[in-house]
């Protein structure tokens, strides 16, 4: 009884003060190719080496949690993770509830079609009329809700499987970020091409909880990423996964919001 | 034509394999706290205790009448910003509760249905030898409506192992959130989900056979 209660003590004395290696608890799909995927029961990606070269400057442990991407914002209210590794973009109302890390990856909103765009889609206007793909909870909805023509687009939100219900042909289109529609093309048999430019700059980062613990987290976690952006390490992630280095900001200057 | 891509179907077959125990476990956990809740709910309904019968009926009648994954979501995603504390509890947890509130309610009534199915002598003959009600109900009678309910509580089992792949909804990887996510890297999804509805067949299959032994047992004292 007595040894079980210095246990405890010890326990919850070692939770609060600043272990040597903590652990980071990390949520993430897993279904989000090729940020967060798995093949053959082993989860990989982007953000699953992007986590761990982080894990290895600051020495703690990562360890992933894997849940659907809706679920991922409340799961990181209640303390189920510490942050979310999903491409998660700045957006005023997440940056009311939680304290953001550097932005990591730089990218913009694309629009997708089937392969020979006979919907004749050339950017966010011919959207009008047309079903949509977005990923639920996903930052593309808000971005597709605040386009003048919003009212006339039949936004259809997924929990996954959006790149297959339009080459299928059930809907008509698809928004998700430029640079993992690049990769999706590419990679998945799926007929479907680019339609039009990005039409609005988004940047992704890690969110954390807004209290003192979480604020530390993040401290200690944006350290880690100017390390890893100034050794190089962030760039070759991304062009591993991505061919391309879209971890610094478009030379190009798109309006931002 | 689309040409199926048997080598990566058969590669993925160990990976979901991987996760029957895990779908095994959470059914199997489910299955008995759902029987012994489903029990204590029959038998007061039997009894026809005050209040508590009403409160049992609109239980049974709140979990028969809306869909389990509306519930899994209410318990999971709802409750928790009502109450912080069950935000604690893991999304495998979630699940075997949701489970096993939602198949208790269908239980009881195959339950009650089972004793009320058990002879009226049955019940008068145990009075006349000076047994009191729980007695007759633990020796006489719920080991006859037990026979009764078998088939029907087996068929609850197998549902509740289909039902089990809900659970990837609250971030469970089992069998269906493996194939999904499997799907997800390599986009093959008509095979990774034709695996995975292969190893569901043959696991109710499996089942169902079992099922047949036992019902045959058990009515061979029966036949006449």
């Amino acid at each position: 009884m007595f040894k079980s209660l210095i246990a405890a003590l010890a326990l919850s004395a070692a939770s609060i003060a600043p272990a040597a290696a903590d652990t980071i608890r990390v949520g993430m799909s897993g279904g989000y190719f090729p940020f967060t995927f798995v093949e053959q029961d082993v989860l990989q990606g982007f953000e699953v080496d992007f986590l761990n070269a982080i894990g290895e400057v600051t020495g703690d442990d990562i360890e992933f949690v894997t849940m659907s991407f809706s679920g991922q914002i409340g799961a990181l209210e209640s303390n189920r993770i510490d942050t979310i590794a999903n491409q998660l973009t700045i957006t005023p109302e997440r940056e009311a509830k939680f304290v953001f890390s550097q932005p990591y990856v730089y990218d913009g909103a694309q629009i997708v079609v089937r392969r020979g765009n006979e919907v004749g889609i050339g950017g966010p206007d011919d959207l009008s009329g047309k079903s949509v793909a977005v990923n639920l909870g996903s930052n593309f909805e808000e971005l597709l809700r605040e386009l003048p023509n919003s009212a006339d687009i039949d936004i259809r939100t997924y929990e996954s499987n959006i790149e297959q219900d339009v080459a299928i042909g059930r809907v008509d289109a698809f928004v998700m970020d430029r640079v993992s529609t690049g990769q999706v093309i590419a990679k998945s048999p799926a007929p479907l091409e680019q339609a039009g430019e990005p039409f609005s700059e988004i940047r992704n980062a890690l969110p954390f909880r807004n209290d003192e613990a979480g604020n530390a987290l993040r401290d200690k976690v944006d350290a880690a990423i100017t390390t890893l952006k100034e050794n190089g390490k962030l760039a070759e992630i991304s062009e591993k996964w991505l061919d391309a280095d879209v971890t610094q900001p478009a030379a190009e200057t798109v309006p931002a919001e | 034509m689309y040409t199926l891509n048997l080598e990566y179907m058969i590669g993925l077959v160990p990976v979901i394999l991987g996760y029957v125990p895990k779908t095994l476990a959470m059914a199997s956990a489910a299955m008995v706290a759902a029987l012994i809740l489903a029990a204590v709910l029959a038998v007061f309904r039997v009894f026809k205790i005050p209040v508590i019968d009403q409160l049992v009926a609109l239980f049974i009648s709140f979990f028969r009448g809306t869909p389990l994954l509306v519930q899994l979501f209410l318990f999971y995603y709802g409750l928790p910003q009502v109450f912080a504390s069950l935000a604690s509890i893991d999304g495998i947890t979630a699940a075997i509760i949701g489970l096993t509130l939602h198949f208790s309610a269908y239980m009881a009534e195959s339950i009650r249905a089972a004793i009320l199915g058990v002879d009226r002598s049955q019940w008068e003959a145990s009075e006349s030898i000076g047994m009191t009600r729980w007695q007759m109900l633990r020796r006489i009678v719920l080991p006859q409506a037990a026979r009764i309910a078998a088939p029907t509580l087996m068929n609850y089992f197998i549902d509740i192992i289909k039902s089990t792949s809900l659970a990837f909804t609250l971030g469970v990887t089992e069998m269906m959130g493996a194939a999904q996510k499997e799907a997800a890297g390599s986009f093959l999804y008509l095979e990774a989900f034709l695996v995975v509805a292969i190893i569901y067949w043959g696991l109710v299959e499996f089942f169902s056979f079992f099922q047949r032994q036992l019902e045959r047992r058990m009515n061979r004292a029966f036949a006449r």
